[in-house]
């Protein structure tokens, strides 16, 4: 018989995880009050209760010249769809030939990927500015998401994932069915890569939406400035016009979409941190 | 419809592995050939060559008259069923079994009938609309059996298809593949580890070890006539008897082989020049009698039962005989029980003999 739980211990998790449920919430509830409350109600100190200027502030950012929230998410979308798009095609597709071929030189280029996984992005970023600069890509959103192609830690979670789950059997009858290289990657190995495919998307989308670095030396234009470099430069902004409110407000824009990103994918969120553990 | 045939062909694995030294093999149109050997021996290597999943060192491989070393799998218009079925558990049974005729762009209604025409003699009508991971493994064996046969490829290679199944289904699964080869007159290569499955279903069998072919024959032949000890002992279940014997010149002519206190009278010259020499004598579990008639004075055994195995109509008998042990298989009707003692002649017709150091036959 299955040992029934004590009811101390109930207690005690049950006490735990209303601990940290807070730790993880009070933040957003700050952020949202704070959003609805004036500069000067914020700069006397916490409340717990909503402000009325919720829509003072909203207006305040959405009306801001300097601040072009609208074309601000609209470039944080192309950015972050982007990278997710290609960092786990791409990271696919390298797991797939490092996992399904027999060459050569395929430990080295695995040991080589897995090199780079360590490699902190400050390290390169000189010369990445150099590159894009000689490319004539500076100041575009080309340099935001195309780099996603090399992403070593999405490629590393897939080729795990198909050394277990992926059997090279139906690699070998598609092709004896008849398909092509490409045609078996897209047809027969991409759906049953589908749930580790979700899970590495909305990492991709995520980091890339709060991705600050990059985007802040590449872009100058404000027209192409992404939402974490316009919260920067709000909070940056003159002494005078500063306005506690609509940061806060800015900031509250700007979690939205992720927030809905993971309550509509939150079942392969899950997923994912079990799929790093063993399989079958 | 067409043959196979290898000529000389090597297979050395990058890191320097000879897995098949060098293979000569002539698999008729329409036959079925059944690869069999322990594990390791290069069976599948040999099917995956011909499937083309392998590349080939060295040598010729033709299927028909077309040279095929470098010939792509998709276009060697062969099917193969995996082990593991290798379903693609994205999609149901009936893509399953359209994917190959979508991807040689067939028109739609024709697909459709052929899939519901293979569906209709697996008996998988029902299960059409089904994911595999919904299926029995019978029936996704079967499934991987219609795959390969919607095609009507001109070869049809089989790796190992009945070990993931029980008892019970396996045999079902052997007749029904058997008059699928009927039925489609098609080559069937066919690979296997089990014995029985050998026996059975192919037309010929070919015995390989460590990549080298033992021998290629009926399975009446290997039975009855194989050409070195590690044929016979693979072949036939239970094994065959292999017992040190010393060869005598006997008194009455010929040559007896001795082991224990009986004699076994062999009147073959090839004997000759093994007198005072061991060599092995097999002889198979149903070649020991217990019926009078088969007792001719020295042929005859007399020893204790270790063990008795009853199966119904004949029981298996394991003895200890001269520091040997011995299988024997005899009606039940004539069957002991374990601790008893029984007497046994050997069949003097059905002795094979085997020289000690090279493991050929000599006679029988």
């Amino acid at each position: 018989m299955e040992k029934k739980p004590s009811h101390v211990r109930t207690v005690i998790a049950y006490i735990v995880l209303i601990i940290l449920t807070f730790l993880c919430l009070f933040f957003f509830y700050i952020l949202i009050i704070n959003a609805s409350r004036h500069h000067s109600e914020i700069q006397k100190g916490f409340s717990f209760l909503p402000g009325t200027a919720f829509v003072r502030n909203l207006k305040n950012v959405l009306k801001d010249a300097n601040i072009p929230v609208v074309s601000g998410i609209k470039n944080s979308l192309i950015v972050s769809s982007l990278s997710a798009a290609i960092a786990t095609y791409f990271s696919a597709l390298t797991a797939y030939g490092l996992y399904a071929y027999n060459f050569k030189l395929k430990k080295p280029a695995f040991i080589f990927i897995m090199l780079i996984l360590v490699m902190p992005t400050q390290v390169s970023a000189l010369g990445f500015i150099n590159l894009i600069t000689k490319m004539k890509m500076l100041n575009t959103l080309y340099p935001l998401f195309l780099p996603s192609i090399a992403a070593p830690a999405v490629f590393y979670f897939m080729y795990s994932y198909m050394q277990s789950s992926l059997p090279i059997e139906l690699v070998e009858a598609a092709r004896i069915d008849g398909c092509g290289e490409f045609r078996t990657f897209n047809r027969i190995v991409l759906p049953i890569m589908k749930p580790a495919m979700a899970v590495q998307a909305i990492f991709a989308f995520v980091s890339s939406w709060n991705n600050f670095f990059i985007p802040a030396l590449v872009i100058s234009d404000n027209s192409k400035k992404t939402l974490p470099i316009l919260i920067a430069s709000l909070r940056s902004a003159d002494f005078l016009k500063f306005d506690m409110g609509k940061v806060y407000m800015l900031i509250t824009i700007a979690i939205v979409p992720i927030i809905i990103v993971y309550i509509a994918l939150s079942k392969y969120i899950v997923a994912g941190v079990a799929l790093g553990g063993v399989k079958e | 419809m067409a043959g196979i045939s290898f000529k000389n062909v090597v297979k050395t694995y990058d890191n320097g592995v000879t897995v098949i030294p060098d293979l000569n093999l002539e698999i008729e149109d329409k036959e079925f050939v059944v690869l069999v050997g322990p594990s390791g021996c290069g069976k599948s290597t040999t099917l995956r060559m011909i499937a083309g999943l392998e590349s080939i060192s060295e040598g010729e491989l033709y299927i028909g008259d077309r040279l095929i070393n470098a010939v792509p799998p998709k276009n060697r218009n062969i099917a193969m069923v995996f082990q593991s079925y290798a379903l693609y558990p994205h999609m149901s049974v009936y893509k399953n079994m359209a994917f190959a005729l979508e991807l040689a762009k067939m028109p739609k209604d024709e697909i459709d009938r052929k899939v519901k025409e293979a569906a209709e003699i697996l008996g998988l009508i029902p299960y059409l609309d089904r994911k595999p991971k919904a299926l029995s493994g019978g029936q996704r064996q079967r499934v991987a059996l219609g795959r390969a046969m919607v095609r009507n490829p001109e070869v049809f290679l089989l790796d190992e298809p009945l070990s993931n199944l029980d008892a019970k289904l396996r045999t079902e699964m052997r007749s029904q593949i058997s008059k699928l080869h009927k039925q489609l007159g098609t080559t069937f290569v066919y690979v296997t580890h089990d014995q029985t499955e050998a026996m059975t279903m192919g037309d010929r069998i070919c015995v390989m070890k460590d990549g080298i072919i033992q021998q290629f024959d009926t399975p009446q032949n290997l039975y009855d006539y194989p050409c070195n000890l590690f044929v016979a002992g693979f072949i036939g279940s239970p094994q065959m008897n292999f017992i040190d014997a010393t060869v005598v010149e006997a008194a009455e002519g010929g040559y007896a082989l001795c082991f224990g206190e009986t004699k076994v009278m062999i009147d073959r010259e090839e004997l000759a020049l093994y007198v005072g020499k061991t060599v092995i004598c097999g002889i198979r579990p149903e070649d020991f009698h217990a019926e009078e008639q088969f007792f001719h004075g020295s042929n005859v055994l007399k020893a204790e039962i270790d063990l008795d195995e009853m199966m119904g109509s004949e029981s298996y008998l394991y003895l200890n005989y001269a520091g040997q042990k011995l299988v024997t298989r005899v009606p039940a009707r004539y069957a002991k029980r374990t601790g008893e003692t029984i007497e046994l002649a050997v069949d003097l017709v059905k002795v094979h003999v085997f020289d000690k150091e090279t493991e050929l036959t000599i006679c029988q």
